[in-house]
């Protein structure tokens, strides 16, 4: 028997076939962007680019968080409503009893934990499948968010609260730029882009390194993948699965705080299940694995702009806004089929 | 032969395939190259080779669960190119895997019909189901099976049996069966030969794969060697011979199989004391010690897989105490434990031992990451450095170490759940069936390995059911039968075939 330790020498052709089956969503993304930008009118204008990127800020944030819980195997279907309670929080917590920002901030994101350390206990302690769990749990957060508010909203929210969110740090470059370029051009248009565009890039960033570059990440893909062997190799499953629910929950809290700030009012309403919905689809069009073990932050990130592109091209044409929900539930499933027929084994 | 011979394969090629199962073509290593294969009606043909030999993948074209990329499957000397398992049932060839595919939640019957269930009505008529299943099982000689059992409270080898009736169901005349003795004890085994006998009176071929080479004789009537994708050649019964067959699988000539270096220590390791199983079985003391490789004996269900997850915490037990290097562990939980030296290689490597879908080098790593990575992060080579030496070290055969674990044979899955117990450094190892369905060849080189670990000190806990391997590698051997310890077996000349059967059965009790 000889040690054959050769590399393998794909073709071509199956080098093609790989970066498909790897990184679909960058493909996916790539040929919606191309045929947008050719066939539906102000799409392809500074403007309107940069407003698909400020609206796929907050759902990638939510979807970071989303992704570990679909890596476990599991899946989060209170996210939404999780969103809605945190942002009527937030809105009491600075509004009614006058909370300074940074003091109401870090709070809104213990209120995610605790609410993911919730979600994560009946998961694995109380055996649950995470479906049924966290779809109860959702209506309970829901029904908490509509008592505390009081069904109603918080416009108008203290300037410190909205700075977090809508400061535009690049501004301090827009000396010397012209002021026609400022207005209407492309660097004008990046030089405004606010904070939580950059937040929600730095999250990115650190959840890239947290996926794929810890031993943390690595055994999430494990116990995703197969909890029991997961479990004899040494690896804590119980505090790695609650933990991940922690995680995700705090991330959503955070970008609640974020949506809040974007849209200046604080109310239950803000996420729901139809916000949960679109922050799955854009996971299982970033190549999230529903069973489990398979993510990746870089398709995650062209998932959520894929979404985020749909949503404005059904805008920008003017056509029924109905539209939009069953194109994404058109474009899920469509990710889903994919899906299984990359994972389609020998 | 003067007969026609019912099944005919010519020159199968299959190209080996990377990760992605793309097949490459330009590789020098093929799966298999052109190999010829015929059986008659009525014989029993034994398949061996080693492990990544190709016998499997030969099987998996035959039942249609693989197309071959070159070559052609002649069944009555017609072509035939099955797509599916269900259409190669139709062709009336029936596959027995290794791993059992039944569904432990429904009935005996009700797996046996599974697919083609007898409706009268329009709904499932269970009692002519039941009814037929158990005349198939009669027809067997199988009384002791009641078809509306549920199948997760049968035992293997009856499970084996339910299996072997669903195939007959189909009229098959040809059946291959897969490595079927690998998880029965004697008994049991006894009872599959007697099986084996009948169908071949009634006329059906069957394909046997096997490495136990004290079986051929008892059931074999040819018998065909593969190595490295070839045929090398057929016996007839009256040349079957050890020596030669082995020379002929591996291709060389092995030295002795249990060449023990390693000198027992007298510190113990390990001591349990008084650890139940079970709320009603029998208190359990052992102790292993420090490059002691003490040896596990019993029948499959004795407790001793039991006895070990017990041990690494991965199971509950009732009372006693464990202490490990001379102190009491209060609570056990496998992820402690791993730190502190001990690991627990398990017998079932494809749902507990593995991560199928993941690569070589991170099927290696998994058990070790929090040593090599201690904070956190996981940046630098120093996950492959530790794949490369593993796969070197071990002599693993693998396309490249991003090749995923799932593609590979049974005997380098074995090899890679051994390297990644090896990489955790442990003080205590616990073996559980190191050699389950591994050929000879693989098998010298797990014993070696083991032999090497024991001489650098560690205790070695090792549970086996192969008999020859028990004797020749224990130091000690502990005896289990219905949860408890029976016996223990200090002197090697105590150590006999007749001796541990006797006390695995309970017969000088």
């Amino acid at each position: 028997m000889q040690n054959t330790l050769e590399k393998s020498k794909g073709t071509s052709q199956s080098l093609w076939v790989r970066f498909l089956k790897n990184h679909g969503s960058i493909l996916f993304f790539a040929v919606l962007f191309l045929l947008s930008s050719l066939f539906v009118p102000n799409f392809f204008t500074p403007r309107n680019v940069m407003t698909v990127i400020k609206q796929a800020a907050v759902p990638l944030v939510a979807c970071m968080g989303l992704m570990l819980i679909l890596t476990t195997g599991g899946i989060d279907l209170s996210l939404g409503y999780t969103l809605g309670l945190c942002s009527v929080l937030l809105g009491m917590m600075t509004k009614r009893y006058g909370i300074a920002a940074w003091q109401a901030i870090p709070l809104t994101l213990l209120i995610g934990a605790a609410v993911g350390l919730v979600n994560g206990s009946i998961v694995q302690f109380l055996h649950v499948p995470a479906f049924i769990a966290t779809l109860g749990s959702g209506y309970v957060l829901y029904g908490i968010a509509q008592i505390f508010g009081k069904g109603d909203a918080f416009y108008q929210l203290p300037e410190d609260l909205l700075a977090f969110g809508t400061s535009r740090p690049l501004m301090i470059f827009a000396g010397g730029v012209p002021e026609e370029a400022m207005k209407n051009g492309l660097i004008g248009q990046i030089l405004k882009l606010p904070s939580y565009v950059f937040i929600a890039l730095i999250v990115a960033a650190i959840m890239y390194v947290v996926r794929h570059k810890t031993t943390y990440g690595r055994n999430l893909s494990v116990f995703g993948f197969n909890a029991k062997t997961a479990r004899l190799s040494g690896v804590r499953t119980a505090r790695l699965n609650v933990a991940t629910y922690v995680i995700s929950s705090t991330l959503v809290a955070l970008a609640s705080v974020l949506l809040t700030i974007r849209v200046n009012c604080a109310q239950s309403n803000l996420g729901g299940s139809n916000y949960t919905f679109e922050i799955v689809t854009a996971a299982v069009v970033g190549g999230t694995s529903l069973a489990g073990g398979v993510s990746s932050v870089v398709n995650c990130l062209f998932g959520v702009l894929v979404t985020k592109t749909l949503e404005n091209i059904v805008n920008l044409m003017a056509v029924n806004i109905y539209l939009y929900q069953p194109l994404m539930g058109v474009v899920i499933l469509i990710a889903i089929v994919l899906d299984a027929w990359k994972n389609r084994k020998l | 032969m003067a007969e026609k011979p019912i099944l005919e394969m010519r020159g199968i090629t299959k190209y080996i395939f990377d990760s992605y199962g793309v097949a490459i073509r330009n590789s020098t290593v093929r799966i298999l190259d052109k190999v010829d294969f015929d059986l008659n009606r009525g014989e029993v043909h034994i398949l061996v080779g080693e492990n990544g030999a190709g016998k499997s993948t030969l099987m998996k074209v035959l039942g249609g669960l693989i197309p071959p990329d070159e070559g052609e499957v002649l069944l009555d000397g017609k072509v035939i190119r099955p797509k599916n398992a269900k259409e190669a049932l139709e062709a009336g060839i029936g596959f027995i895997h290794q791993e059992l595919n039944l569904c432990g939640n429904l009935s005996v019957s009700d797996n046996i019909f599974m697919g083609r269930e007898i409706v009268r009505r329009g709904v499932k008529d269970k009692s002519a189901m039941r009814a037929k299943s158990a005349q198939l099982l009669d027809e067997m000689g199988v009384t002791n099976i009641p078809p509306e059992t549920l199948v997760k409270d049968l035992s293997t080898a009856q499970q084996q049996i339910v299996e072997i009736a669903k195939v007959l169901s189909y009229d098959c005349r040809i059946i291959i069966m897969d490595e079927p003795t690998s998880s029965l004890t004697q008994r049991e085994i006894d009872i599959l030969f007697a099986l084996i006998d009948k169908l071949r009176a009634q006329g059906v071929s069957i394909i046997y794969i096997s490495h136990r080479l004290e079986e051929f004789e008892r059931v074999g009537d040819r018998l065909s060697v593969l190595r490295d994708g070839q045929s090398i050649g057929t016996l007839e019964r009256r040349d079957f011979d050890v020596d030669t067959i082995v020379a002929m699988m591996v291709g060389r000539t092995l030295g002795a199989m249990y060449e023990n270096r390693h000198v027992p220590g007298h510190e113990p390791v390990l001591e349990v004391r008084n650890l139940r199983l079970e709320e009603k079985t029998a208190p359990i003391s052992m102790h292993i010690n420090a490059g002691e490789i003490v040896g596990m004996g019993g029948l499959v269900g004795a407790g001793r897989t039991e006895l070990a997850k017990s041990v690494f915490g991965y199971r509950k037990c009732f009372g006693g105490e464990v202490f490990y290097q001379g102190r009491q562990l209060k609570t056990l939980n496998p992820a402690d434990l791993i730190r502190h030296g001990i690991v627990y290689l398990t017998e079932d490597r494809k749902s507990e031992g593995l991560v199928l879908d993941m690569d070589v080098a991170q099927n290696i790593s998994l058990a070790s990451l929090f040593r090599m990575f201690p904070r956190f992060f996981m940046f630098g080579g120093k996950e492959r450095e530790l794949a490369e030496k593993t796969v070197s070290q071990l002599n693993v055969v693998c396309n490249s170490l991003s090749q995923l674990v799932r593609t590979l044979s049974g005997g380098n899955q074995q090899k890679i759940i051994l390297g990644k117990c090896l990489a955790t450094n442990p003080r205590l190892l616990i073996l559980d069936e190191p050699t389950r369905g591994i050929d000879v060849g693989a098998k010298a080189e797990i014993y070696r390995m083991i032999d090497q670990i024991a001489e650098s000190g560690v205790a070695v806990m090792m549970i086996s059911s192969d008999m020859p391997e028990l004797i020749g590698m224990s130091d000690r051997i502990y005896v289990m039968r219905g949860g408890a310890i029976v016996a223990e077996i200090q002197d090697k000349a105590d150590m006999t075939q007749e001796n541990i059967l006797a006390y695995t059965i309970g017969k000088n009790a």
